[in-house]
């Protein structure tokens, strides 16, 4: 119990004692998983819109009305078999012109100039409902639809602008990573710094531990220990900072009904202890990294062989 | 307790500092290096702390090759031994007490334990009365008598030092060499590297003298130089 005071007391002293550079190394931390958690948030917002989306409907096809205009009778019933068909689709349904008006009703029921508005509840279109069995073949599916110009009015599909949220995302996600990895690596580097300065400041103290026999883990710990919380509190600001961003960004897009901007408490949860100990391992290495020439030096000149038998004919 | 076997320390650069020293130190005994400036004494304690790698040869400290010692035991071997060196090496932000519990907690011993251990061994060097006062606030003599409790205070078997009244007046002197006394006296084996004549000349004690990183003299009860050299 005593061993474990010690050197707690040992690594807050050194903490204080180097305050400035401390502080720029727990930044770096907190700038570095900053970003990559931010990165990780955004990725999950359009995961979750996504998969709104996708739970919905990908691509509407609104008919031109049949047994009018050339358009057989039963051209609807047979495109939409034709579209159950296709291997690009996973689901396809009609809605005809009864759901259509509910529907309408149930978007534009509160508005009663809407309703106003629409003096023939037969003048809206029917549609087929396709959801793809993958986000990423709209355009095929575009494509083969095309052929039957004169039976459809029209194609919407929000297909297209969840495959452009999706790409800007990835780009965002590798810059965010790229960036967060460059800055991990200078936020370790930092650490490594800080602790060069606690040894150097406690080299007497570290020199005295030696001549009386302390053990080398027991020299080590305090500034391992250094390392860790100035990773931990970096990491520790970066989860707190994101979840803070996250509320605010979910409290200021309340009114917007087409996105979902709510990150979850539960993935804050999950990715927060997952970034806590990210931040530990950064610590942990930079300081491991600060001791690195120290640790060879420590066991007070071994015996290496090679230069032992370079010296031997003297 | 301590013996060399044709030890030869050559450092980087070439110098040859301890050369084919072959030496036999038993329990509770009391040894003066002696020897010019460079002559090796420093290093062949150095040596026997494993603060140096021998170049040839091997070191038994208790029976057990300390040469042959993994890095991770090298922290054992010196808490069996006690070190006081000429500059005291005392911390100066930490009092008389903190400076000599500063060893005991550093080996993870408990709070309660210290204490009581400190105060003893405060007792013995003669200062138990100026516990609480910082290293600037002490005579030299009574700075080098707070590292002498530092070393002691884990009663190691083994005491190394280097010129410990290297910095003391002859008066002074005299009280360091009468505590060391009295630690050897209750078993303690001690080596001394001095240039010291007067306490050499005083003690009577075994007298090693080094020449060049040689042994060149070897005497039970002997002074600082042989008579008729000059
Ligand atoms: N770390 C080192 N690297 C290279 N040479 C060294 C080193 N330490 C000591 N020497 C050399 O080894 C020789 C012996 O030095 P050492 O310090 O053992 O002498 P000493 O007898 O203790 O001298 P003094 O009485 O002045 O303390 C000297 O020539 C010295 O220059
Ligand atoms: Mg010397």
């Amino acid at each position: 119990m005593s061993r474990v005071a010690f050197m707690l007391r040992e690594a807050l002293v050194n903490l204080r004692r180097n305050i400035l550079v401390v502080t720029g190394a727990v930044l770096a931390v907190f700038i570095s998983l900053g970003l990559a958690f931010s990165a990780l948030a955004v990725n999950e917002l359009v995961r979750i819109n996504t998969i709104a989306w996708q739970q919905g409907v990908h691509l509407i096809v609104w008919l031109n009305d049949a047994g009018r205009d050339g358009v057989p009778a039963d051209a609807h019933e047979n495109l939409l078999n034709e579209v159950l068909t296709w291997e690009e689709v996973a689901n396809a349904y009609y809605v005809d012109k009864t759901a259509a008006y509910e529907e309408f009703l149930d978007l534009f029921g509160d508005n009663p100039e809407m309703v106003e508005a629409l003096q023939n509840p037969s003048a809206l279109p029917t549609s087929i409902r396709i959801e793809l069995a993958d986000i990423e073949l709209y355009q095929q599916v575009e494509f083969r639809l095309q052929q039957y110009p004169q039976l459809i009015q029209r194609i919407s599909s929000a297909a297209q602008e969840i495959e452009q949220i999706s790409a800007v995302s990835r780009v965002l996600n590798l810059l965010g990573i790229g960036l967060s990895i460059v800055l991990g690596v200078s936020a370790m580097i930092l650490i490594a710094n800080t602790i060069r300065l606690a040894i150097y400041a406690r080299r007497d103290e570290v020199s005295i531990m030696k001549l009386v026999g302390a053990s080398n883990w027991f020299i080590r710990v305090p500034f391992l220990l250094e390392g860790l919380i100035e990773g931990l509190v970096g990491a520790a600001l970066a989860v707190f900072a994101v979840w803070v961003a996250g509320r605010n960004l979910a409290g200021a897009a309340e009114g917007i009904q087409l996105v979902n901007l709510q990150v979850p408490n539960a993935f804050f949860l999950r990715w927060g202890v997952v970034f806590l100990l990210f931040g530990a391992a950064a610590g942990v290495l930079g300081s491991l990294l600060g001791l690195s020439r120290y640790l060879r030096e420590a066991d007070g000149g071994g015996r290496p062989a090679g230069v032992r038998r370079a010296l031997e004919p003297v | 307790m301590i013996r060399l076997e044709d030890v030869t320390k050559v450092y980087e650069g070439g110098t040859v500092a301890v050369r084919d020293v072959s030496l036999d130190i038993p329990k509770g005994e009391f040894v003066f290096l002696v020897g010019p400036s460079g002559s090796g004494k420093s290093t062949l304690i150095r040596l026997m702390l494993r603060e140096e790698a021998v170049t040839r040869g091997t070191i038994y400290v208790a029976g057990k090759d300390i040469t042959a010692l993994p890095a991770w035991k090298v922290p054992y071997l010196r808490r069996s031994i006690g070190t006081v060196f000429q500059d005291f090496k005392l911390l100066p932000n930490k009092t008389v007490f903190e400076n000599v519990a500063f060893a005991l907690e550093v080996l993870g011993r408990p709070r309660s334990v210290i204490g009581p251990q400190v105060e003893q061994v405060l007792e013995l060097v003669g200062l138990a009365d100026k516990a609480e006062r910082y290293p600037r606030q002490l005579s030299g003599g009574e700075q080098q008598r707070v590292s002498i409790a530092r070393a002691f205070v884990n009663r190691p078997p083994i005491m190394l030092c280097d010129e410990p009244t290297g910095n003391l007046d002859p008066a002074t002197s005299v009280g360091i060499m009468k505590l060391l006394d009295r630690i050897n006296r209750t078993g303690t084996t001690i080596v001394m590297a001095t240039h010291d004549h007067a306490i050499v000349d005083a003690m009577q004690r075994r007298v090693v003298q080094l020449s060049n990183g040689v042994v060149i003299r070897d005497e039970v009860a002997g002074r600082y130089e042989t008579v008729g050299e000059q």
